[in-house]
């Protein structure tokens, strides 16, 4: 404790029992359409305690903290803060409980200054009539921003602080809290590092450190180093559930990276034994490939019959180079070639030409029309196979026998080829961005992520069919969050490290490497 | 569970978008003709079709628009600087050369719309916001603020000639153009992008679909349209006057949100602006018919139009309501 104001750490707060966690979660689930997001999710967070959440990607550590935060009802499950129970049904409410989440993406409104922001909603004890007491705001959020040591001017517009200063203002935020509600802040920091430089990162934690007698602490990070450096116990997710609760001195790196991968890699899910022997036949061909911020200069050769695996932690420019190499980015310098014509940079159309399909990481927003129907989303590149007579009129009937074919060959399972594509589940419909490039003839597929988000048989269909894809001489390139998935899965694996390869590995069925050596190479 | 309960709901808004205006012109035919009888007549009928014939061209390029996910503001003011157009022309190069002008400089208007939205990235709304208030001031130029008259008669004739079953060819151009714009949204490779652009930007993009050609493609396909709905309300008028296209804009997107043509794009399409348009005729006409005066209509029609979104706006596809 180095500051004397700190007033509510003085025993009980607010008359409940200064023993009790501050955070408790017991048995919570919460589904969405098609998907379990967390199934029976139990930890413990003690006061001035701070855990590291980690997982991968749709393991649910976004919609646990959004259940935390209330954002979102959970199915069922219970909640107590402080050893009391309490059941959001707002996220007011939380904030009243001293719940506070500093977002990845952030939570305060550029247009207005940081005093205004470090209270919003909150205004009420600084109004007299209809006014509000403007000087008291900003010596209080002075005396915040004092205590915290945070060097920000309250009155200062919020958009013109740097990223980093943001964060700050948004755990003063959260400490502001106290001052409005008899409770202690328990603050949500959602990958709170990943858009800061190295120096702004330290400083963040250096200010952690120091605030940790008066909060307790969730945090939420890629970066298993920044978990090590800060938690005092970390929570693996993996698929909605807890796999393991564990002191952090208890585990090393490698193991925590285990722990969150969590099962062994099953050679019969990968369907390994069926993966065949590439070609040396080069169908695309990518040289010196940079992009400012991204890539600094990758080459690669992709294989007919081949499953090239990209490995890379989140910032290592593994989904730029997927969308530069399918046009839907175009790169500063370098060029790509798929089967020895030169693509044009940052065109889709010229890169569809060459017969390369492109499957986005996010499904909704770049790969499916949920208002139309499956028809008109299978048929969208395709239009040129459907058209008829004089007047260039599309064919309904080979319309519909096109996505007929292609319904039954993938086994979509829709109500129809008029069903409304957002009707479908994740699974069914990333089936219909596969088809799609399948019906267009694609020889080439770029998959970024391709299983996020689906479900266990879902992603089993989606392996089975690269595995079909590549049999019939197709090429893919395998961009995946999911090592066991990229190791299971591909014939090689690049792994890139801040922009740049840093590893090739082999992995043919026999001889697949090992995750530690991949994770190695990604760090 | 959660699931079927979502898909109810989804087929809940299709159904509603497709029987709120059926619903509502048998409710407004059968009220209007409780009150004067007369208004259930072939005459009376054929009225309300050649009332309503330029708004229903109008509202098909304010659909077109629409469906890609942006608005056109400026649908009414080109209508009035088209018809303008047409009425100083026709004299010299004949209701066909009228005609083409009328539509050339529609679509060239539109192409700037298009042009600006794409190039400077500035909203639709406020880009044809602006271009509203120019094509205004242009027309009140070009017309010194008076109606054009004209003497060559033949495009008062074409328009407002009865050629086919005693119908007014004003009715078989509007429903004409609704039946072509119906089969380019459907059937052609250009409606298809107009409904992938409007649900779905940046899949349609993934997809191949030369995104910003198409969206400049339909501000000048909409803007074609206005010109071509500049004519034949010249021709119906016998004047161009520069005040004429002033209530098109209002009704037009009221039509077009009415037949469930959804603002946020990619949903609807020319024939559900078709049942919106008869449902704004109707309601106009009948009040007309039942001596409603004119600052009343105003006030029902605004009602109407409110309660008729609230019915049908699909709340999922919004995050938030601004």
């Amino acid at each position: 404790m180095t500051t004397s104001t700190a007033t509510a750490d003085e025993g009980s707060i607010d008359g409940r029992s200064p023993a009790a966690p501050a955070l408790e979660l017991r048995g919570v689930s919460k589904s969405y359409p098609g998907v379990r997001a967390l199934s029976d999710v139990s930890f413990t967070l003690q006061r001035y305690q701070m855990i590291g959440l980690v997982g991968e990607n749709g393991a649910g550590k976004s919609t646990l903290l959004s259940i935390v935060n209330g954002t979102v009802r959970p199915d069922s499950g219970s909640i107590r803060i402080n050893g009391a129970d309490v059941r959001f049904g707002h996220p007011t409410e939380a904030s009243r409980n001293g719940i506070a989440t500093v977002f990845q993406e952030q939570g305060l409104i550029p247009n207005i200054p940081v005093f205004e922001n470090i209270f919003l909603g909150r205004e009420k004890r600084f109004a007299v009539g209809g006014w509000l007491l403007r000087k008291a705001m900003i010596d209080e959020a002075k005396q915040v921003l004092d205590e915290l040591q945070i060097d920000v001017t309250p009155t200062s517009l919020t958009g013109s602080l740097t990223f980093g200063q943001r964060q700050l203002v948004e755990i003063a935020k959260a400490f502001a809290l106290k001052r409005v509600y008899p409770v202690e802040p328990i603050i949500l920091l959602d990958e709170p590092t990943s858009a800061l430089s190295d120096m702004e990162a330290e400083k963040l934690f250096e200010g952690i450190r120091r605030w940790r007698s008066q909060a307790s602490f969730v945090l939420v990070s890629h970066r298993l180093a920044d978990v090590f450096a800060t938690c005092d116990e970390v929570v693996a997710l993996k698929d909605g559930e807890v796999i393991d609760q564990r002191p952090i001195n208890s585990i090393d790196e490698p193991g925590l990276h285990e722990l969150i991968v969590g099962r062994q890699r099953n050679e019969e899910y990968y369907r390994e034994a069926i993966q065949r022997n590439p070609s040396d036949t080069v169908v695309l061909h990518a040289e010196n490939i940079m992009r400012e911020g991204h890539l600094e200069g990758v080459s690669l050769d992709l294989h007919e019959g081949e499953i090239l695996g990209i490995a890379g932690v989140l910032g290592s420019g593994k989904s730029s180079l997927a969308r530069i190499i399918a046009g839907a980015d175009s790169q500063d310098e370098g060029r790509v070639d798929a089967f020895g014509t030169v693509l044009d940079v940052g065109s889709r159309q010229s890169a569809i030409r060459q017969g390369i399909g492109y499957v986005p990481a996010e499904r909704h927003a770049e790969g499916i029309i949920g208002t139309a129907s499956v028809e008109w989303n299978l048929t969208l590149p395709n239009l040129r196979q459907l058209g008829l007579g004089l007047l260039g009129l599309i064919s309904q009937s080979k319309s519909r026998r096109l996505t007929t074919e292609w319904i039954d060959r993938l086994k979509v399972r829709a109500s129809g080829p008029a069903a409304s594509c957002r009707t479908l589940s994740g699974g069914n419909q990333q089936k219909i961005v596969f088809a799609k490039w399948l019906a267009s003839g694609a020889r080439i597929l770029v998959l970024d992520d391709p299983g996020r988000g689906l479900d266990v048989g879902a992603k089993e269909d989606i392996y089975g069919l690269m595995r079909e894809i590549t049999a019939n001489g197709g090429a893919i390139m395998l961009v995946s969050d999911n090592l066991p998935e990229l190791i299971g899965l591909s014939n090689r694996i690049l792994v890139l490290r801040q922009g740049k390869v840093s590893a090739i590995f082999d992995a043919p069925k026999e001889d697949k490497p090992r995750e530690v050596d991949v994770v190695a190479a990604m760090l | 569970m959660t699931g079927t309960g979502k898909k109810k709901i989804t087929a809940d808004i299709n159904l509603r978008t497709i029987l709120l205006p059926l619903v509502a012109i048998v409710v407004l035919i059968v009220y209007f003709t409780y009150v004067n009888p007369l208004f259930f007549s072939y005459a009376n009928a054929i009225n309300i079709g050649r009332q309503s014939a330029v708004l229903l061209i109008v509202a098909l390029a304010g659909t077109v628009v629409i469906l890609i996910g942006s608005i056109d503001l400026s649908v009414g003011a080109q209508v009035t600087l088209t018809g303008i157009l047409a009425a100083l022309t026709v004299d010299k190069f004949g209701a066909v050369g009228a005609t083409l002008i009328s539509v050339g400089v529609g679509a060239l208007v539109g192409l700037i719309n298009g042009g600006l939205v794409t190039a400077l990235k500035v909203p639709s709304f406020l880009v044809t916001l602006g271009m509203l208030s120019v094509l205004s001031g242009v027309s009140n130029q070009i017309s010194r603020g008076q109606s054009i008259l004209f003497m060559n008669g033949s495009l008062t004739d074409i328009v407002n000639g009865t050629y086919l079953l005693g119908i007014p060819n004003v009715i078989w151009f509007a429903l004409i153009a609704v039946l072509i714009l119906t089969i380019v949204a459907f059937y052609t490779k250009l409606g298809r992008y107009l409904y992938a652009i409007g649900g779905g930007e940046i899949v349609a993009a993934n997809a191949g679909v030369p995104v910003i050609f198409y969206k400049v493609l339909t501000f000048a396909l909409a803007g074609a349209i206005c010109g071509f709905a500049g004519v034949v309300m010249t021709g119906q008028i016998g004047a161009g006057t520069p005040t004429a296209g002033g209530s098109l804009l209002l009704n037009s997107i009221a039509a077009v949100v009415m037949g469930g043509t959804a603002l946020s794009g990619g949903v609807g399409g020319p024939h559900r602006t078709f049942l919106g348009v008869l449902v704004i005729a109707i309601l106009t006409n009948g009040m007309d018919v039942t001596e409603v005066n004119s600052f009343t209509q105003d006030i029902v029609k605004g009602i109407v139009i409110i309660l008729a979104v609230s019915l049908t706006i699909d709340r999922s596809k919004y995050p938030f309501i601004k």
